[in-house]
């Protein structure tokens, strides 16, 4: 038993807190292997008792002499019934018998009387682990809250840790539902203990220790009956520290200041009980005026609505202070400034009026509610006629009045009526924009009602069946209608904004029927003539000249929004809306057309896609009509149709400019698949769309049944042969692509086999890049089986394909092919690289080539582009022996030696031949084709060859690894990461030696032209590509760059060019510059003068113009990136050339110069 | 500058966007909700990879212009590029407007001391053909208060930024306009001595202030 002293004593001497636990652990072990016999407990107690007995001494002597002088005992002593506490904790709860719980809550409990320096907190904890054990009495809590009250006055004297200990031991002790009913038999009402700890804890100021007091404050309310002397005592408590605030601390204690206010506010809103007490006190807190900072104000508001939220029994804690309460809460918003405090006295409105409405489960008497609102209304009527304080008297009334169904059935009407009449003598603009918007804000918080109206009380839903409706119904005749067409020089686009935007609420209204059905609130006609009055808004453009369409585009863009509300609610209005839009572009003429008119069909085509196509219809009765069979696709179908009857509105344009009106027509189109697409996704998730977006059926077979008009037919139709889609099933996305690839089907055949006049390069290049858009969004099992890759050649018209191949279509109407081929997936078009399939014969095709244009070259050779790149040969594919490409890129690596080598083609058309060969190559460089490794020598020998093919060559051989739209994942192109690297180190790096002058005549040519090889591939590579040739490469550029300017042609390509590297270098690495700084400055200067001097027209100067910009560009950046002192000896010469070009012709380049100037300015 | 110490302590500001530009003269661009796919419904390349100029004639409006063309097109140095170009400040240079209030966190053109219809060149941009010809540049300053202190500073601040600015061949006249100061004639003969200009650059607190107030032009 001796061991027991013997651990005391090491734990006493102990230093660290482990080895003091493992210590107390082997005493609880020890204890627990005797069964806790008397004896072991016994001698366990006594083995502090040396420490002890000195204690009493000391004490007294401390107390005579008021000196510290035992200090170190005091620790140890302190120590020595840690041990017993920290052994408590360690041991099994359910050892100790409840005589041997009282002797030690007897011993510890003395300790409050006796030793208030050391056996506080040790106390403190062995009582808690006390209170913890099986043979724990409820009268012995009483008697250990006794016991510590017992420490009055010294509570205060001990550290924030003890007090810590002791909040601890109360709440474990409060919460302890036998203790409670022990304290209650004891104490009754006038709950003495509660006194006594109140009095103990007064003045608590450790934000950690008052996190616990809040927390305990707040069980005396609700789990103990109390009298209200008591009640009154706890409130003081708790209310004294109101408002709290933390100072901040250097070292955080990991508790903010919002943990403390909403401590102290769980206080206030425990029990209602406090209300009396409460309410005045906040207010009184409130009323104290500017005193009142903002953040105060907002906790006290907060605190308030925490209150009315939670206090039980509304009739007496909550309704006898509403009035007291609004009295003072209405000039915070009357009056107030701060949109904070302003949303938080809302709030508290706002709780007011559902707390006297009743729960979800129970209504209480609609007078509650009634009377509240009257005050409010009595109170804030008078306001609306003051412009001053119409929007802050509206928000009061607007808040209570749609805080809940009920409020809103009773009062709507009223407030309305008020708002109407202000409206009909308004005493300015502004006066009427504050009350139309209180009106559609109404309208709004309605609509948000109606939405919600299944969360409530099951009367709540009823309440709408029966609910007053005229008042709103009549808005439109009796406010909206005459503001909008009394429209005078007053009336500023912010009310018609306003009114715009009202008219659509009115018409979005949904309404309960007696049978429960949902319908428009408004009736047919009123939709209508709303639909018709902002549709006026759209057409006017159209109608009217330039000088005489005042209308703010504001309020157009406003009415584009409205309109795109409305006819989501009300379906019928789209079709309205469009033919409207129809007859008035019918109207007029378009064979040549104003800018003006043509911006304005681009606007009115445009917008009539966004408002019937962004957004899916909804399935929405009208008023006092049967329900309607719905189709979700109708608005889509409606555009469709009408846009192909428009189609096309210049029937024989004969320049691009006149296309324009057929362009947008298809742009339209276009816009409306895209607004479709995004309102589908909106909807649902992109993953059950991505399921959605293919068929195992094969549509284009399908189409065949059907007759051309087919779209019009499901339009028209009322959806009897169709299986009726409603607006949430996904399948509304199968169904929009199934007739989306109707459409493009249509589309092409016009272009390709219809009238060709209307088709001009940019019609056939917007309907491309719709179909692209189609094919894009079809999977690969619908991109198959609808065989689409074959389509693209036939331009879905097998039976038309003529017999000469595709090389016959029409130059432009190539795109349409492009349109198809981008969109799709490789493994769609695997068919089409069957050895001399489509795909080989197309791209080797060179039949009419001489006699095409450039342009015409350029969309062949993005089509090769595209084939090349989305080739795939090898076992399983239709190009087992992966010959096809490297037949096709073999045939133009022969073409271009062949021109190369001998004289027999002519420049201009090998500048055809040679923009398709390029394109096919890029398209197999971006897929790193080892194919087109064979090709390199051909290249390299063509670039040096001596004929102006070679030239062509040199300069166009960038276009190999030129960044191009197609060649992206989105186009579903097979682009490797590093390929650009890869081409260059193929193409560009041996050309370096060979590029350097050598003095030689016959090299120096052919290292002319590498160099212009080389620049022309660096200029379409990121600078990582070429980072590491930089040393030669620089030499390079400087040399093109002293070259031209030395021969006065700087308008080479190759010029711009080096200047465009060149400061790409300077931004990545400028070190790389730093040795060559005289050279790069000098040429630069020189070229800037050269091209300055240059008074040529057209593309010439616009290739002069852009020479200067990229010139000063460079020398302007250089001042940035090195150290004056490489600067200062050209400092002078500098600033005098940029001053001269801070005139330049071009504004674009004298922006620039000014920039260059000031740094330049810098260096002195 | 201690509140006190302010002339006019509530001059009337303008915001950016009521400012004279060139920009908002131009017709309108389109920006309402239906314009969100502009870019892929109206594009300036009209099929994805054509890197050929497609015929530039078509686009007669100002805001299809496309980079190149804006590049090449000659346009001489007129009052409003002066004044300072639109607001859009990645693609514009501003001369004066943007220069800083001396004791206001404004700009010069929101207090509309600098004014685009009191900038005058002679002969004007229309009949100057030669970019080399001597052009004479007179800008007319209006104080926002009678007594302003400051408007010598603010003349100087002016003038500096001018001859950073503007080519060799350009005279420089910054003056008081008629009657907007109590003692316009000595600010001005004062702005327009040159000796008295080097003077007062060479003072440092002076030259402090007016690099502060050219901090905000770009």
């Amino acid at each position: 038993m001796s061991s027991f002293k013997d651990w005391a004593l090491q734990y006493v001497l102990a230093d660290d807190e482990t080895a003091q636990s493992e210590i107390a652990k082997k005493a609880a072990k020890e204890i627990e292997n005797t069964r806790a016999s008397s004896a072991s407990v016994g001698s366990w107690a006594a083995s502090i008792q040396p420490w002890i007995t000195i204690t009493k001494q000391d004490d007294d002597q401390s107390d005579d002499d008021d000196d510290d002088s035992g200090s170190g005992d005091i620790i140890a002593r302190a120590k020595a019934l840690g041990f017993l506490a920290d052994t408590l904790e360690a041991l099994d709860k359910s050892l100790l018998r409840p005589e041997q719980v009282i002797r030690l809550v007897g011993f510890f409990g003395a300790m409050f009387s006796y030793d208030h320096k050391a056996g506080i907190t040790a106390s403190a904890k062995a009582l808690r682990q006390l209170h913890a054990m099986k043979g724990f009495k409820p009268a012995v809590g009483v008697k250990m809250i006794e016991d510590v009250c017992k420490l009055k006055e010294d509570f205060k004297l001990q550290t924030a840790a003890t007090r810590f200990e002791i909040y601890e031991l109360f709440l474990s002790l409060i919460q302890d539902q036998s203790v409670n009913n022990e304290l209650q038999d004891k104490y009754g009402t006038s709950s003495g203990f509660i006194v006594e700890i109140l009095q103990l804890c007064q003045n608590e100021r450790d934000p950690r220790n008052l996190m616990l007091w809040f927390k305990l404050l707040p069980i005396f309310l609700t789990e103990y009956s109390t009298s209200d002397e008591v009640t009154e005592e706890i409130f003081k408590a708790f209310s004294a520290y109101f408002p709290i605030t933390l100072r901040n601390s250097a070292t955080p204690i990991g508790i903010t200041a919002d943990d403390l206010k909403n401590a102290v506010r769980a206080c206030f809103a425990s029990h209602y009980k406090v209300a009396k007490l409460a309410f005045p006190f906040l207010i009184g807190k409130l009323d104290q005026g500017d005193a009142v900072t903002v953040s105060v104000k907002l906790d006290i508001l907060k605190t308030i609505k925490a209150c009315i939220d939670q206090y039980d029994n509304t009739q007496t804690s909550i309704v006898p202070h509403i009035n007291k309460i609004w009295n003072s809460l209405k000039y915070e918003v009357r009056n107030g400034e701060v949109k904070e405090t302003i949303d938080a006295t809302l709030d508290v409105l706002r709780a007011i009026a559902n707390r006297l409405d009743g729960t979800s489960t129970q209504k209480f008497d609609v007078s509650l509610l009634k009377n509240y609102i009257d005050t409010v209304v009595d109170d804030c009527r008078d306001d609306l006629a003051n412009p001053t304080y119409t929007k802050q008297a509206g928000l009061l009334l607007m808040t209570v009045i749609t805080t809940n169904i009920r409020a809103y059935t009773l009062e709507s009407t009223a407030f309305v009526d008020i708002i109407r009449k202000n409206l009909r003598l308004p005493k300015s603009p502004s006066h009427t924009k504050d009350l139309l918007l209180l009106l559609n804000s109404t309208l709004k918080s309605r609509a948000d009602l109606f939405k919600n109206r299944k969360q409530g009380h099951p009367e709540d839903e009823e309440a709408f069946k029966t609910e007053p409706s005229d008042h709103l119904v009549a808005l439109y005749h009796d406010v909206y209608l005459p503001i909008w067409t009394g429209k005078s020089e007053a009336t500023t686009p912010e009310v018609l904004k306003q009114v715009v935007q009202g008219l659509a609420s009115l018409a979005t209204q949904q309404t309960l029927r007696p049978d429960g059905q949902i319908s428009l609130l408004v009736s047919r006609s009123v939709c209508s003539e709303i639909c018709s009055l902002l549709t006026h808004t759209l057409t006017k453009g159209l109608a009217l000249s330039q000088n005489d369409n005042s209308t703010d585009s504001a309020v157009e863009d406003e009415a584009v929004l409205a309109l795109q509300a409305v006819v989501a609610a009300y379906t019928d209005g789209y079709a309205e809306l469009v033919e409207r839009a129809k007859a008035e572009i019918e109207k007029r003429d378009w064979t040549s057309p104003t800018k003006y008119t043509l911006n304005a069909l681009r606007d009115i085509l445009s917008r009539l896609a966004f408002i019937g196509c962004s957004r899916i219809p909804l399935n929405v009765a009208l008023d006092g009509e049967s329900p309607k069979t719905f189709k979700p696709l109708q608005h889509f179908l409606k555009l469709a149709t009408t846009l192909h009857d428009l189609f096309p509105l210049s029937p024989l344009p004969t320049s691009e400019k006149e296309s324009l009106a057929n362009s947008y027509i298809i742009s339209a189109l276009h816009g409306g698949i895209l607004h479709f697409r995004d309102a589908c996704f909106e909807k649902f998730e992109p993953k059950v769309l991505e399921a959605y977006s293919g068929s195992d059926r094969n549509w284009l077979e399908e189409f065949k049944g059907l007759s051309k008009d087919w779209s019009h037919q499901l339009q028209r139709e009322d959806g009897s042969s169709e299986v009726i889609i409603k607006e949430d099933d996904p399948e509304v996305y199968r169904e929009f692509l199934r007739i989306c690839l109707f459409i493009v089907r249509h589309l092409y055949r016009e272009a390709a086999y219809g009238k060709q006049a209307p088709w001009s390069e940019r019609v056939f290049a917007q309907a491309a890049n719709l179909a692209a858009l189609v094919v894009r969004s079809l999977d690969e099992n619908l991109q198959k089986s609808c065989n689409l890759a074959q389509n693209a050649f036939n331009f879905f018209s097998p039976e038309n394909l003529s017999p000469s191949g595709p090389s016959s279509i029409a130059p432009f109407r190539k795109l349409l092919i492009l349109g198809i081929l981008q969109g799709l997936r490789p493994a769609a078009m695997a068919e089409l690289y069957a050895p001399q399939g489509i795909a080989e014969t197309f791209m080797c095709d060179t039949s009419r080539m001489a006699t095409v244009l450039l342009a015409v070259g350029e969309i062949r050779g993005t089509i090769c582009a595209v084939l090349a790149n989305k080739y795939k040969g090898g076992q399983s594919t239709f190009d087992p022996e992966s010959e096809t490409m490297k037949r096709v890129l073999s045939f133009w690596g022969e073409q271009i030696k062949t021109a190369t080598t001998t004289d027999d083609t002519d420049p201009a058309i090998f500048e055809v031949y040679n923009t398709v060969a390029m394109h096919t190559l890029a398209g197999a460089c971006a897929r790193q084709d080892k194919n087109v490794l064979a090709l390199v020598p051909i290249l390299h020998e063509a670039i040096a060859s001596p004929g102006p093919n070679g030239a062509i060559v040199a300069r166009t051989i960038g276009g190999l690894v030129k960044t191009n739209e197609l060649l992206s994942p989105e186009n579903h192109a097979v682009v490797k990461r590093f390929y650009k690297q890869w081409a260059y180190t193929h193409f560009a790096k041996p050309l370096y030696d060979l590029a350097l002058p050598t003095g030689d005549e016959d090299t120096a040519f052919a290292a002319g032209r590498y160099t212009t090889a080389i620049l022309s591939l660096v200029s379409n590579c990121p600078f990582e590509v070429y980072q590491e040739d930089l040393g030669h490469l620089v030499r390079l550029l400087i040399t093109a760059l002293n070259n031209s300017s030395a021969s006065g042609d700087i308008t080479q390509p190759q010029v711009a060019t080096s200047l465009e590297v060149l400061v790409e270098i300077l931004a990545n690495e400028p070190e790389a510059l730093k040795g060559h700084l005289k050279a790069i400055i000098t040429a630069g200067m020189k070229t800037y003068e050269e091209a300055a001097k240059n008074t040529s027209k057209g593309n010439v100067a616009r290739a002069l113009a852009s020479v200067r910009k990229l010139t000063l560009q460079l020398l302007g950046a250089i001042p940035k990136k090195f150290d004056e002192r490489h600067l200062l000896a050209y400092a002078l010469p500098m600033q005098r050339t940029l001053a001269k070009a801070s005139g330049d012709k071009s504004r674009e380049a004298r922006k620039v110069a000014l920039l260059a100037r000031e740094n330049w300015a810098k260096v002195v | 500058m201690a509140k006190s110490d302010l002339d006019n302590a509530n001059p009337t500001v303008l915001s950016v966007s009521q400012l004279p530009s060139r920009n908002l003269a131009k017709g309108h661009v389109r920006k309402g909700p239906d314009s969100k796919y502009d870019h892929i419904l109206f594009p300036k390349q009209w099929w994805a990879g054509s890197s050929l100029n497609t015929d530039p004639s078509v686009w007669t409006s100002d805001e299809d212009e496309d980079d190149d063309l804006t590049l090449a097109t000659e346009e001489p140095i007129d009052e409003q590029e002066i004044y300072g170009e639109n607001y859009d400040p990645s693609s514009c240079t501003y001369l004066l407007s943007t220069i800083s209030d001396p004791e206001h966190p404004v700009t010069l053109g929101q207090i509309a001391v600098v004014r685009l219809d009191d900038i005058h060149l002679s002969p004007s941009p229309a009949e100057r053909l030669d970019p080399n010809t001597l052009t004479n540049v007179e800008v007319d300053l209006t104080p926002t208060v009678n007594h302003c202190s400051l408007a010598t500073v603010i003349g100087l601040a002016v003038r500096v930024r001018l001859e950073n600015a503007l080519p060799p061949n350009y005279r420089i006249v910054v003056r008081m306009k008629d009657g907007s100061h109590a003692q316009d004639d000595q600010v001005n003969k004062q702005l327009g001595d040159k000796e008295r200009v080097a003077a007062a650059l060479e003072n440092d607190t002076l030259k402090g202030i007016i690099e502060k107030m050219l901090e905000t032009c770009v």
